[in-house]
């Protein structure tokens, strides 16, 4: 019996092949099926993400790898160039790459959390569908735990990686908890849309869209459930905010210390969150003198989310070494024998 | 003096390590919380500690220097751990500690605990309730002095774009602390307007000084809270007055 992962991604595929290889949650069955259906594989899972697809699979006999992959090509119809498209990994390689995978170490934005789930959900329908056995069994449940020990016993899954996560992590900083705060995004372009979806995601209650082009506020109150203002109205919701987010393409500031001062009293000089995420920027540095208010620009923003970039690398090495160590220990068939 | 003074001395060894073990903890980014059993064993201590010096004055032990010092280091310790918990502020005890470890640091300089003390023949309660409710408020008053402090450092972290860090990691969010420094000095603040009530029914009957600037502080610090939670005020602000009127507060006491 040989254990196998055979697959493509982010690393090895341009987009235009990925999406080839890339499986509807429909398909994901049917394939499947027809890959433990095929001559010489015992058992088998398909992971497929937006930025991989991937096939484990337990093989007895045949040719290899390589049968495996003519195989998955003719399925997907693929008759371009293979040379460098695909990644194999054999035996204990293979239960390694399922545990980076599972970790978030091989995932574009290192120590993501969702592939946790998406490989929960993979090995889930295999299951279901009776096309696991005993091999790919305790491999995958051994990945469900090294993954969960990897993400609790390192930083690989710290700090916000992106300008609008770090956007999230400092009104947090401020607040505690976002739950029930009122948000402002003056400007309705995509770095809006990015930061505010992110501020609703830990518990953000209103949000309120402003931009010069009205229609274009509507568009982006609707798209994220919030409501549209006038350009000319917004100073009017000062009162009631918490987090202001800023993404306009004006030349100048578009919101001064006069408008801050105008409402203190009338917010009872509560904490206010101030994001500047435009280039030249919005909102006039002196509003950051202002006591109650903390203001970011798009450098504080970048330079945190390339140090949580940073430091989650700085983690791989550790994570490497658990799970050689749980792998050393786990007894898998077709892995450590 | 024997055992009675050993008990400080291991009050404040523990209070000292928990402000040692809880700066490492901070710095080594983990989450706070481990200075909450070393300030428990030196909260037993001074329990201790009041007990020698009460059984030997046969009333509440206040009646020196290295008393009225242990006995505020006790309160302060008593609200970290009430307050501390309640609020999940596990970094006021790395904040806290230093404090309870100054106070016991004074409490055992040479001759601020008297020795030979008399044994009291008769207590006055009202007396005893103003001492000892006094100097309780003031290790609420002191707690919300020390979230003051804390505020300081994260709202000028988190102004001056210094975000990284373990201590930073710990610190609450500047919400909540605004928010448990102005309960916390409510606290001292109700407890403080009950020692005063107290001193007003003491058998001397003496509006003396020391109650005038008890009443004075009291005045004070309903001012400061009075118009932050009919006003607001800024958290720097609230962080300022709280501080400055328990510092101040401290410096007139000592004086008298």
């Amino acid at each position: 019996m040989q254990l196998v992962c055979l697959g493509l991604n982010h690393e090895t595929a341009p987009v235009e092949v990925r999406e080839r290889f890339a499986l509807s949650d429909s398909a994901l069955d049917r394939e499947t099926k027809s890959l433990v259906s095929y001559e010489h594989i015992e058992e088998g899972v398909v992971l497929s993400t937006c930025n991989r697809t991937e096939y484990y699979a337990v093989l007895n006999g045949g040719r290899g790898v390589e049968q495996l992959e003519s195989w998955i090509c003719e399925q997907r119809g693929y008759q371009g160039s293979r040379e460098g498209i695909f990644y194999s990994y054999v035996a204990r390689a293979a239960a390694e790459h399922l545990c980076r995978v599972a970790s978030g170490m091989n995932s574009m934005v290192l120590g993501e959390t969702e592939i946790f789930g998406q490989v929960k959900q993979a090995y889930k329908r295999a299951l279901e569908g009776g096309a696991t056995k005993t091999i790919l069994n305790q491999l995958f449940q051994r990945a469900f735990g090294v993954g969960k020990k990897v993400r609790t016993q390192t930083s690989i899954q710290e700090g916000a990686t992106s300008v609008a996560g770090a956007s999230v992590e400092l009104a947090e900083k401020v607040f505690g908890n976002l739950e029930g705060s009122s948000v402002l995004v003056i400007g309705a372009g995509e770095m809006s849309r990015q930061t505010a979806q992110a501020l609703q995601s830990r518990g953000a209650a209103s949000v309120i869209v402003t931009n010069r082009s009205y229609d274009k506020a509507v568009e982006l109150a609707a798209e994220i459930g919030g409501r549209a203002v006038h350009f000319e109205g917004w100073e009017e919701e000062l009162a009631q905010l918490d987090v202001v987010i800023a993404a306009t393409g004006a030349p100048h500031f578009v919101v001064k210390a006069h408008h801050i001062e105008a409402v203190r009293r009338k917010r009872k000089f509560r904490p206010l969150i101030m994001v500047d995420i435009a280039v030249p920027r919005d909102i006039d540095p002196e509003v950051g003198q202002i006591e109650e208010v903390y203001l970011y620009d798009i450098d504080t923003l970048q330079e945190r989310a390339d140090e949580a970039r940073k430091r989650r690398h700085e983690q791989l090495k550790l994570c490497e070494e658990i799970i050689r160590e749980e792998i050393n220990k786990a007894r898998l068939p077709a892995v450590n024998d | 003096m024997g055992m009675g003074i050993g008990w400080v001395v291991i009050a404040t060894a523990l209070a000292a390590a928990g402000c040692v073990f809880g700066v490492l903890v901070a710095r080594a980014e983990k989450q706070g919380g481990n200075a909450f059993f070393w300030m428990l064993g030196a909260f037993g201590a001074q329990l201790m500690a009041l007990g020698w010096r009460g059984e030997l004055r046969g009333q509440c032990p206040l009646g020196d220097l290295g008393e009225v010092c242990l006995f505020l280091a006790w309160s302060l310790t008593l609200f970290y751990l009430v307050t501390g918990s309640t609020y999940r502020l596990s970094l006021l005890g790395v904040f806290t500690a230093p404090v309870v470890v100054i106070l016991q640091g004074v409490s055992l300089l040479p001759g601020a605990f008297k020795a030979g003390v008399d044994k009291a023949v008769s207590v006055d309660p009202w007396r005893e309730a103003h001492a000892a409710l006094s100097v309780l408020s003031y290790g609420a008053l002191g707690l919300a002095a020390v979230a003051g402090v804390m505020f300081f450092i994260l709202d000028y972290r988190l102004k001056s774009h210094k975000i990284g860090g373990g201590l930073m990691q710990g610190m609450p969010s500047v919400s909540r602390l605004v928010t448990s420094m102005a309960r916390i000095a409510v606290l001292g603040w109700v407890i403080l307007t009950m020692g005063i009530g107290a001193g007003l029914l003491m058998v001397s009957g003496v509006f003396n000084l020391h109650l005038m600037v008890a009443t004075i502080t009291w005045v004070l610090y309903a001012v400061v809270l009075g118009v932050y939670h009919v006003r607001g005020l800024p958290g720097r602000q609230l962080a300022i007055g709280l501080t400055s009127l328990f510092v101040f507060s401290l410096l007139i006491f000592a004086k008298l």
